[in-house]
């Protein structure tokens, strides 16, 4: 069969891969477990942190830091734009039917991907490795891109920091209570509407942060959001909409199923993830660490 | 006095002459001008704007202007159809040039066939467009084919000092058809070559790790590739950092012009300077005609890009042959302008092309070179770049 390098390298790629998605997707899971509305516009966000990061870099120019300071920089200026869109229009749409909400996420897609449009083009966009993470490194006998093994590493770090927020500290306490019963935690005197935002900025930031470090391994291009979106969904399928560690659990499991379907299946690379997506819905709809809805 | 009158009155009967006369001949063009095939369509739809205009600033064609309206078809074979229907019955356009992917090209087709309107292809590759079954008499196809650049493709490779071959192509119509076309004609001319892996990832696909990973455990010597486009970015951007690219010495030739000065510029330093590529056109291209130079100056001041689009020729061309068979039938009747694309030969700035009688394909060729860095230029160019005339192998 296949040597032990091969296999290896083959899951590290599948691990590479999990941790962008895992990245993306949870900020769609906790926008949807909070305001209970699948956010059409995270890719939206994702698309313009990856131009925004291509941006800033293009302005600073090639320095040893200044990919770091661009990804960090997109990833903050994406949350500002998702306080704004938050604060200003959809704060308008709590209380109305969730279908309007959702329409709105739509909405804003075709807005804002026709912003990117009018100021970035339709050439597409290219972002250099970071200096000192252009080559590979070796690691039993497989080649592994320096700069994917640093986002193997970033993944479960920015994993535990978030999940850290949500179990340790108050604002995370709302955060989930926000999740369970947002009527009750308002009548405790809650400031929910603050929450909202912050929830808002936060999925934004997060969406922005993937865009932005995607780019040194992708082509920034019109059209990039929608293909993320309906990634992000599917690993949030699996892993249950709205669980954290079901996220992470859903974005693994994608990674490894497309590494491995490919040699199983070499033409239906695609068919194994929405296969396994199709089986995750008729076993257990709400996925596999979900919990039911009511 | 008697004179005069009869000369008024000619001059009344010569009025709706005229007026005819004045009446433009309208060009429907859909084209996607939305989504990452804008990348192409947008240029595309400027070089035929480009040609239109200054053929009207000379008077037009039989003295009478051309209106090109252009409409996005989203890249989307649905919405092609609806465009195209939409400018036949409510914009009454008399000729249809346009489309892009391979699945908006036949389905036009078919509607060109229903309405009895000649329409030219300036893009799609695929075979399917004219083939025997699907041939009609106003369908024409300006581009390169699937056959043409997959046995081109075959004819380079042919020559590199490697036997064990991989193929990475999108699994969709375009995808599969270039593929089949370069191995049945490298098996054909280099039988010691055997293909080692296929890699078939789905169109648009965002990680290649998983596929480069695959394909590098079979060992190739060398690997041919049809991601196009913006996609080609995303994966030499994966495969050189995995190393592919020196672990096949560079044996590689990209499809689906990847060594376009659109994709090398958008990749600057990161482009894997070496492999081979090809493209519809080159601003560079030096050891071509009077005829391109000239147009590359023309095309470098219609799009005010220093460094002109690849895809804008494609739009002029398919524009020229319209208004050279309308030159040579006389006239604007579709029976005749469609009769007088059979075999009509056009001086273009790709060099002389001629649409075959039999199946309505002209023979477009590409460009191909290796690429290497240029201090001229911000970005690789392919050098020395080659036309390959395909003409002795299209059958």
């Amino acid at each position: 069969m296949h040597d032990l390098s091969f296999v290896f390298a083959q899951s590290l790629s599948g691990l590479t891969a999990a941790m962008f998605l895992f990245l993306i997707a949870s900020g769609l899971s906790r926008f949807f477990a909070v305001l209970r509305v699948l956010n059409f516009a995270h890719g939206t966000f994702y698309m313009l942190g990856a131009y925004s990061a291509y941006q800033i870099v293009s302005w600073l120019g090639s320095g040893p830091v200044n990919f770091w300071v661009a990804a960090l920089g997109a990833a903050l200026a994406i949350a500002l734009l998702g306080g704004i869109v938050e604060r200003f229009l959809f704060q308008r749409l709590y209380g109305k039917e969730e279908l309007y909400q959702l329409l709105f996420t739509y909405a804003l897609v075709l807005i804002l991907g026709d912003v990117a449009k009018l100021i970035w083009g339709t050439q597409q966009k290219s972002v250099s490795r970071p200096p000192g993470l252009t080559g590979a490194v070796s690691v039993l006998g497989a080649t592994i891109p320096s700069y994917n093994l640093l986002i193997i590493l970033l993944g479960p770090a920015i994993a535990l920091g978030f999940w850290f927020v949500l179990q340790r500290t108050r604002v995370g306490r709302f955060i989930r209570a926000a999740a369970l019963d947002r009527e009750t935690l308002g009548a405790l005197g809650v400031n929910v509407n603050a929450l909202y935002t912050g929830v808002f900025v936060l999925a934004s930031f997060l969406g922005g942060l993937g865009g932005a470090l995607i780019t040194p391994m992708r082509a920034i291009v019109p059209g990039m959001d929608t293909d993320v979106i309906v990634e992000a969904f599917v690993v949030v399928v699996i892993g249950g909409l709205g669980s954290f560690w079901g996220t992470f659990l859903g974005a693994l499991i994608y990674g490894q199923v497309l590494s491995f379907g490919i040699l199983l299946f070499p033409r239906f690379s695609i068919f194994s993830i929405f296969a396994l997506m199709a089986t995750v819905l008729i076993v257990r709809p709400w996925g596999l660490l979900g919990r039911p809805l009511k | 006095m008697i004179r005069l009158l009869t000369l008024a009155l000619a001059a009344l009967l010569a009025l709706p002459i005229a007026a005819e006369a004045q009446k433009p001949i309208k060009v429907g063009m859909p084209i996607p001008l939305s989504g990452p095939p804008a990348l192409f369509g947008e240029p595309a739809s400027k070089g035929a704007q480009m040609f239109v205009d200054e053929l009207n600033a000379k008077g037009g064609v039989l003295g009478r202007k051309i209106e090109l309206v252009i409409r996005d078809s989203k890249a989307d074979a649905n919405e092609a159809v609806r465009v195209a229907r939409e400018l036949i019955l409510k914009e009454n356009v008399d000729f249809l040039v346009g489309t892009l992917t391979s699945a908006e090209g036949p389905a036009v087709s078919v509607v060109a066939k229903e309405n009895k309107i000649v329409f030219i292809a300036p893009i799609p590759k695929t075979d399917q467009l004219t083939a025997a079954d699907k041939l009609h008499p106003y369908v024409f196809r300006v581009a390169a084919t699937t056959t043409i650049e997959g046995r081109s493709a075959a004819e380079i490779v042919a020559k590199w000092p490697v036997t064990k071959v991989a193929t990475i192509a999108f699994d969709y119509a375009y995808g599969q058809d270039v593929t089949k076309a370069f191995v049945e004609h490298i098996k054909k001319i280099k039988p010691s070559v055997e293909i080692v892996d296929q890699q078939w990832p789905k169109l648009g696909e965002q990680d290649y790790n998983p596929f480069i990973n695959a394909q590098m455990a079979k060992k190739p010597e060398a690997i041919v590739s049809s991601i196009w486009g913006g996609f080609f970015v995303t994966y030499s951007k994966q495969a050189k950092a995995l190393g592919a690219f020196d672990a096949i010495k560079y044996n590689f030739i990209g499809l689906g012009e990847a060594g376009s000065p659109e994709t090398t510029k958008s990749m600057g330093a990161d482009y894997p300077v070496g492999i081979w590529g090809n493209s519809y056109d080159a601003f560079y291209w030096d050891e071509s005609s009077p005829l391109h130079r000239d147009y590359t100056a023309r095309i470098s001041k219609y799009l005010k890009e220093e460094y002109p689009s690849s895809w804008a020729i494609q739009g002029y061309i398919g524009m020229q042959f319209l208004a050279e068979a309308i030159k040579k039938a006389g006239s604007a009747d579709t029976e005749k302008v469609a009769k007088a694309l059979l075999g009509l030969t056009v001086d273009t700035p790709a060099g002389k092309l001629t649409i075959r009688e039999k199946d309505h394909q002209a023979n477009r060729g590409q460009l191909y070179g290796k690429t290497v860095k240029d201090p001229k230029y911000p970005f690789p160019i392919m050098k020395p770049v080659t036309y390959v005339d395909p003409t002795r192998f299209m059958d």
